[in-house]
C-alpha cells in the first residue's frame, strides 16, 4: 500500500510537469476533435503525429500519444449522439439511445452524460491499472483460445439481446455480420475467401469501412429521405447538462459499465470493442422496462460511454505490465515506446518506473482535462446542430471520405464505404438493424480464429471447450442468457398462435 | 397474399446474399468439424443465412407486416456516387479537387441546394481540411499531383 | 492569352517533366512501410528516416499500407512514379518469400525495382514457453522429435516472418508441429507468455523484453555472432544446428525507372544513417543488425534479393502454403 502511494506520488510529479501537463491537453484537445471527425481515428492519428513526438522524451511523448487515444473515446460519442454517425467504432452502440435522445431535445443531457460517465470510467480504470495493473495481466494470460471463444460465444448471445425487434430478424443479421467478417485471407492456409478476386478484400472488411458505411452514409441517406423528422433534432437545446435525478439513474449502469469494459479492455484482439456491446444488452435486461432502450434511455448512453472509455484505459495494462500489446492503437505504442528507445516488456515497471506511473497519473489527469474539455463544447456542439442540413450533410460526407481513406491509404476503402452504405440504406429498408450484424461481424473473426487455434491446440478434440473450467464457464452462462433471450419471442409467438 | 411487402424484401435479400456466397466460396475445401478448412464456415454461415430469408419470406406470406417503402434514386446515386468519386480522384488528382468534386455532386441530392454558396462552400471546406488534415497533421493524402506535384 | 498558355506550359513542364535529379528532393518523399505503424519495419524505417531526412533536407514522410503479408504495400510503391518521391521498406518476406507464398503477385522483387541498400536487419530467434522442460537447442530438438504428436508452434500468419522462418526450422529439424495460426504478433506472443503453445521463431525487436524478463526462453539466435542484446544466448551453430541462418532483413527500394543518380543520394543518405551514433544506438538497443559497409550497396543488394528469392522458394512451395 505504501508502496502504491510511493509511486503514485512519483507519478504524479512527472506528470504536473509543465511539459507533460501540456503535451497531455494538446493528446487530449487533438484526440477529441479526431474523434469528432467521423471515420477519423486514433491509429491514423497517432501514426500521423509520431514523428512530431521525436524532439520529446519518451515519457512525454507516450502521455501526450495516450491522451489521443482516450480523448477520441470522448469525441465520438459526439457525432455518435448529435448526427447518428459513430465517429469511433466502439460509439456504435451510443448512436442507439444517444442519438434518439438528441431528437428529443436532449442532446445537452446525453452529451453531458457521456462525458460524465466516461470521467467516472476513467477514474476507476486509473485506479485499477495502479493497483491491480500485474495480478490483471495474469488473469488475462489465462485466456488461451478456448476460453476466448466461448467469451465470444457469449457475447453472441448479447447480441439476440440487443435487438429491438424481430428476433429472426436480429438473428439473421448477426449472421450476415458473421458471413462478412469471414471475408479476406484464411488465416491457416492463406486462401482467399469470399474476396470476388479483388485483392483489396484480401484482408477483410474493415471494422471502420462497414461502420461507417452502414451508419454514416446510409444516416445521410435517411435524413434526405425525410426532412421532417430530421429538422426535430434542431428545434429545442433544452437543459445542457444532465440533472441530478438524471446522474442518479446512472450511477448503476456507470458502475457495470466500467466493470465489464475494463475488464473486456485487456483480452488481448480487440477485446474492449464488445464492451459497449455487452453493457448495453446487460442494462436493457436489468431495466424495469426494457422497452425503454432505444427511444431515449439514459441508461443506454451512460452505460457504454463507461464500458468503452474503461476499455481505452486497461488496454494499457497489457502494453505497461507485459510489452504485448492487446490491440492495434496499443501495437502503435509500442513503436513509438521502442523508437524512442524504451522497449516495452515486463521490465518497464521496474526500470523506468517515471515513465510507468507517470503514464498512469497523467491517464487521470487527462481524463480530468477531457472532462474539463468537453463540457463547455456541449454548447458549441449543440449549437452547430442548426447549421442547415444543405451544408452539413456534404461536409460530413467529405469527412468520412478522408477520414476512411486516412485508414490504410487506400481509395479502395472509400468506394467499400460506399457499397455498405448502399446496404445500410437497404437494410433500413427492409427493417434490419445495423448493430446486431456490427456485433457479429466484430465477434465472427475472433470466433473462428480461437476456435480454429483451440482444435489445433487440442489435436481435433471438442471437449477441450468443457474440460477448461474457465471455458465451461462461459459457456454456461452463454447459454442461460440465450435461453433467457429466446424464451420471450416463444412465448409470445405461442399467446399468438393460441388467440389464432 | 403476400401480407408484408417489407418482409418479402427482406427475405429475398438474405437469399440473394446467401447464394452469393455460395458461389464465390464453392472452391474452398470444407474440412470436418474438427479439421475445418477455410469453406466450412462460410458455407455454414450462408446456409443459415439462406433459411433466415426463407423463414422470412414464409412469415411474410403468414401474418402481417409493414409494406416495403419505395426506394428513392437521387440520394443514394447522388451521395454514394459523390463518395465514389472522391475514391477515384483522390490519389489522381488529389484532395484540392476530390473535396469539391465529392460536396457538390452530394449537393445535388438535396433539393435545398443554392449553388452559388454550395461552390464556395466547397473551396472553403476543401481549403479548411488541406489546412487541418494534410498541413497540421501530417496525414500523408495526396494534395494536387497534377498541379504541384504531390 | 498566349502569354498565360506559355507560362502555364513552364509551370507543367518544370512539375509534370519527371524528377530534377541535380536539385532532389524539393519537397517531402514518401516512405511507404508495407506493415501496420508500429511493427519492425516500420520502427527501422522511422527511425533511419529521421536522420536520412536531415542529409537529404526534406521530410520523408511514412505511409502505411498494410496488407496481405506486406504485398499490397509494396505494389503500390512499385507502380509509383519512378521520380524518387516515393521509396519504400521491403523485408525478407515481401522480397524473399513472397514469389513463394503469393502466386498471383504483381511485382517481381528481383526486377521491378530499384534497390537502394540494406537497412537494419532482426535476427530471428527460436524461443519457447517457459514451461517447456528442454533448456537448450539439443534437448529441444529431441523433445521435439519425441513428441511430435503433441507440440505445437505459434506463428503470426501465413506470410509473417514468424511463418517462414519457422517452416524453415521445422524442415530442417523434420518434425511437423501443428501450427497455431494468430493474427499478428501480439496475440502469438501472449498465448506463447501465457504457456498456451509451445515454442515459435520471431524477430528479436518483438522478444527481446521477454527474454530479459524471464517470462519466455531462448534456445538460440539464428545469426553468426552473438547479438549484443542477448548475450547469453547461444548462436544456432554454437547450439548445434549451424544450418538455421536467417535474418529478417530489412531494405529500401525505389521503383523501377528511378534515376540513377536519385537512387544514389538515397543510398548515401542510408548510409550516414546507418554511420550516425544515435541512429545506430536506436537500431542495437532494438537488437537490430546493421549491415557493414560491403553490404550497403545497392548493387549488393540486387544480389542478396536475388539469393533470397532463390532460397526461399523451393522450401515454402514443398509446405505447400500458398498466400493468395
Amino acid at each position: 500500500m505504501e508502496d502504491l502511494l510511493g509511486n503514485l506520488a512519483l507519478g504524479f510529479a512527472t506528470a504536473f510537469s509543465v511539459q507533460n501537463l501540456l503535451l497531455c491537453f494538446i493528446g487530449c484537445l487533438v484526440g477529441t476533435l479526431i474523434g469528432v471527425l467521423p471515420g477519423v481515428g486514433p491509429i491514423a492519428t497517432i501514426a500521423m503525429l509520431l514523428p512530431l513526438t521525436f524532439k520529446v522524451d519518451p515519457t512525454g511523448a507516450l502521455i501526450m500519444l495516450a491522451g489521443i487515444y482516450y480523448g477520441a473515446q470522448y469525441g465520438g460519442s459526439t457525432t455518435a449522439i448529435l448526427v447518428n454517425i459513430p465517429g469511433e467504432a466502439t460509439s456504435v452502440v451510443t448512436t442507439l439511445d444517444g442519438h434518439q435522445m438528441a431528437r428529443q431535445g436532449r442532446a445537452g443531457i446525453a452529451l453531458g452524460t457521456a462525458a460524465i460517465a466516461s470521467f467516472f470510467a476513467g477514474t476507476v480504470a486509473t485506479v485499477i491499472i495502479a493497483a491491480l495493473g500485474a495480478p490483471l495481466t495474469k488473469l488475462a494470460l489465462l485466456f488461451g483460445p478456448a476460453e476466448y471463444f466461448s467469451l465470444m460465444l457469449l457475447g453472441l448471445a448479447f447480441a439476440v439481446v440487443l435487438a429491438r425487434g424481430s428476433v429472426l430478424k436480429a438473428v439473421s443479421m448477426i449472421v450476415v455480420g458473421l458471413l462478412l467478417s469471414t471475408v479476406g485471407l484464411d488465416l491457416e492456409t492463406g486462401e482467399e475467401r469470399l474476396t470476388f478476386g479483388l485483392q483489396d478484400l484480401s484482408d477483410g472488411v474493415d471494422f471502420a469501412v462497414l461502420a461507417m458505411g452502414i451508419f454514416g452514409f446510409a444516416e445521410i441517406l435517411r435524413n434526405l429521405e425525410s426532412p421532417e423528422t430530421r429538422d426535430v433534432v434542431r428545434g429545442t437545446i433544452g437543459r445542457l447538462l444532465p440533472s441530478a435525478t438524471d446522474l442518479k439513474q446512472c450511477v448503476g449502469p456507470v458502475v457495470r459499465g466500467t466493470s465489464i469494459g475494463g475488464l473486456l479492455g485487456i483480452l488481448p484482439g480487440n477485446g474492449a470493442v464488445l464492451g459497449p456491446f455487452a453493457s448495453y444488452t446487460l442494462e436493457k435486461k436489468l431495466a424495469r422496462d426494457p422497452s425503454r432502450f432505444g427511444r431515449g434511455a439514459i441508461e443506454g448512453v451512460a452505460g457504454p460511454e463507461s464500458a468503452n472509455n474503461a476499455g481505452a484505459q486497461t488496454a494499457f495494462i497489457p502494453l505497461l505490465t507485459l510489452g504485448i500489446p492487446p490491440n492495434a492503437v496499443m501495437a502503435l505504442m509500442v513503436g513509438a515506446m521502442t523508437i524512442h528507445g524504451v522497449i516495452p516488456g515486463p521490465q518497464v515497471m521496474t526500470k523506468s518506473p517515471t515513465l510507468f506511473w507517470g503514464m498512469i497519473a497523467s491517464m487521470w489527469i487527462g481524463n480530468l482535462m477531457l472532462l474539463i474539455i468537453n463540457l463547455p463544447l456541449i454548447g458549441l456542439w449543440v449549437r452547430l446542430l442548426k447549421v442547415p442540413y444543405r451544408l452539413m450533410f456534404p461536409t460530413i460526407l467529405l469527412f468520412c471520405c478522408i477520414g476512411i481513406y486516412s485508414i490504410n491509404n487506400n481509395p479502395a476503402d472509400v468506394l467499400f464505404t460506399a457499397f455498405f452504405g448502399l446496404a445500410g440504406y437497404g437494410l433500413y429498408k427492409f427493417d434490419f438493424e445495423p448493430a446486431p450484424m456490427l456485433l457479429g461481424f466484430v465477434l465472427g473473426k475472433l470466433l473462428e480464429e480461437k476456435f480454429r487455434q483451440a482444435l489445433v491446440l487440442s489435436r481435433g478434440s471438442f471437449m477441450t471447450f468443457v474440460e477448461r473450467p474457465v471455458s465451461a464457464g462461459l459457456l454456461i452462462i452463454a447459454l442461460l442468457i440465450m435461453v433467457v433471450a429466446v424464451l420471450p419471442a416463444i412465448r409470445k409467438s405461442r399467446e399468438q398462435a393460441f388467440q389464432e | 397474399m403476400i401480407r408484408s411487402s417489407q418482409d418479402v424484401g427482406a427475405g429475398v435479400f438474405l437469399i440473394a446474399l446467401a447464394v452469393i456466397a455460395l458461389w464465390q466460396g464453392a472452391g474452398l475445401a470444407t474440412g470436418t468439424w474438427s479439421q475445418m478448412g477455410p469453406g466450412m464456415l462460410p458455407r455454414t454461415l450462408a446456409i443459415i443465412t439462406g433459411l433466415c430469408g426463407i423463414a422470412l419470406v414464409v412469415s411474410a406470406l403468414m401474418s402481417d407486416g409493414a409494406r416495403l417503402e419505395r426506394w428513392s434514386l437521387r440520394g443514394p446515386i447522388l451521395i454514394l456516387g459523390a463518395a465514389v468519386a472522391f475514391g477515384l480522384t483522390v490519389r489522381p488528382l488529389g484532395l484540392a479537387a476530390a473535396g469539391p468534386i465529392a460536396i457538390i455532386i452530394s449537393a445535388f441530392a438535396s433539393a435545398e441546394t443554392r449553388w452559388g454558396e454550395t461552390l464556395l462552400f466547397s473551396l472553403v471546406m476543401t481549403g479548411l481540411c488541406l489546412g487541418l488534415f494534410k498541413y497540421a497533421l501530417g496525414l500523408p493524402i495526396p494534395v494536387a499531383p497534377w498541379l504541384i506535384g504531390y | 492569352m498566349t502569354r498565360v498558355l506559355i507560362a502555364l506550359a513552364a509551370v507543367f513542364g518544370l512539375t509534370a517533366g519527371g524528377a530534377d535529379a541535380q536539385n532532389y528532393p524539393t519537397r517531402p518523399i514518401t516512405a511507404i512501410v508495407p506493415f501496420a505503424a508500429g511493427g519492425p519495419t516500420d520502427v527501422v524505417t522511422r527511425i533511419v528516416g529521421e536522420h536520412m531526412a536531415k542529409t537529404l533536407g526534406q521530410q520523408i514522410v511514412v505511409e502505411n499500407v498494410a496488407g496481405a503479408g506486406g504485398t499490397t504495400g509494396i505494389t503500390r510503391g512499385a507502380q509509383a512514379k519512378p521520380d524518387g518521391y516515393t521509396i519504400m521498406t521491403g523485408h525478407m518476406g515481401t522480397h524473399g518469400a513472397a514469389p513463394a507464398l503469393y502466386p498471383n503477385l504483381k511485382y517481381d522483387p528481383t526486377k521491378d525495382f530499384e534497390p537502394i541498400g540494406l537497412a537494419a536487419g532482426t535476427p530471428i530467434l527460436i524461443v519457447a514457453k517457459k514451461a517447456l522442460p528442454p533448456n537448450n537447442l539439443k534437448e529441444f530438438v529431441a523433445y521435439a522429435k519425441a513428441n511430435e504428436k503433441t507440440i505445437n508452434q505459434a506463428h503470426a500468419g501465413v506470410g509473417s516472418v514468424s511463418f517462414t522462418t519457422c517452416t524453415l526450422l521445422n524442415s530442417q529439424l523434420g518434425i511437423k508441429p501443428a501450427q497455431v495460426a494468430y493474427r499478428g504478433t501480439g496475440p502469438s506472443l501472449n498465448d506463447l507468455v501465457g504457456g498456451q503453445v509451445d515454442f515459435m521463431c520471431d524477430q528479436i525487436v518483438n522478444l527481446v523484453e521477454q527474454i530479459k524478463a524471464g517470462s519466455i526462453k531462448a534456445y538460440a539466435i539464428a545469426m553468426p555472432e552473438r547479438s549484443p542484446a542477448l548475450p547469453d544466448v547461444p548462436t544456432t551453430t554454437e547450439a548445434g544446428l549451424p544450418d538455421f541462418q536467417v535474418s529478417a532483413w530489412n531494405a529500401m527500394f525505389a521503383p523501377k525507372g528511378t534515376p540513377r543518380e536519385i537512387v544514389a543520394k538515397l543510398n548515401d543518405a542510408l548510409d550516414k544513417a546507418l554511420d550516425d551514433a544515435t541512429t545506430r544506438k536506436r537500431l542495437l538497443d532494438l537488437g537490430g543488425v546493421i549491415p557493414d559497409k560491403n553490404g550497403r550497396t545497392g548493387a549488393y543488394l540486387a544480389d542478396f534479393v536475388k539469393a533470397e528469392v532463390a532460397r526461399w522458394t523451393p522450401i515454402l512451395k514443398a509446405t505447400g502454403a500458398v498466400g493468395n
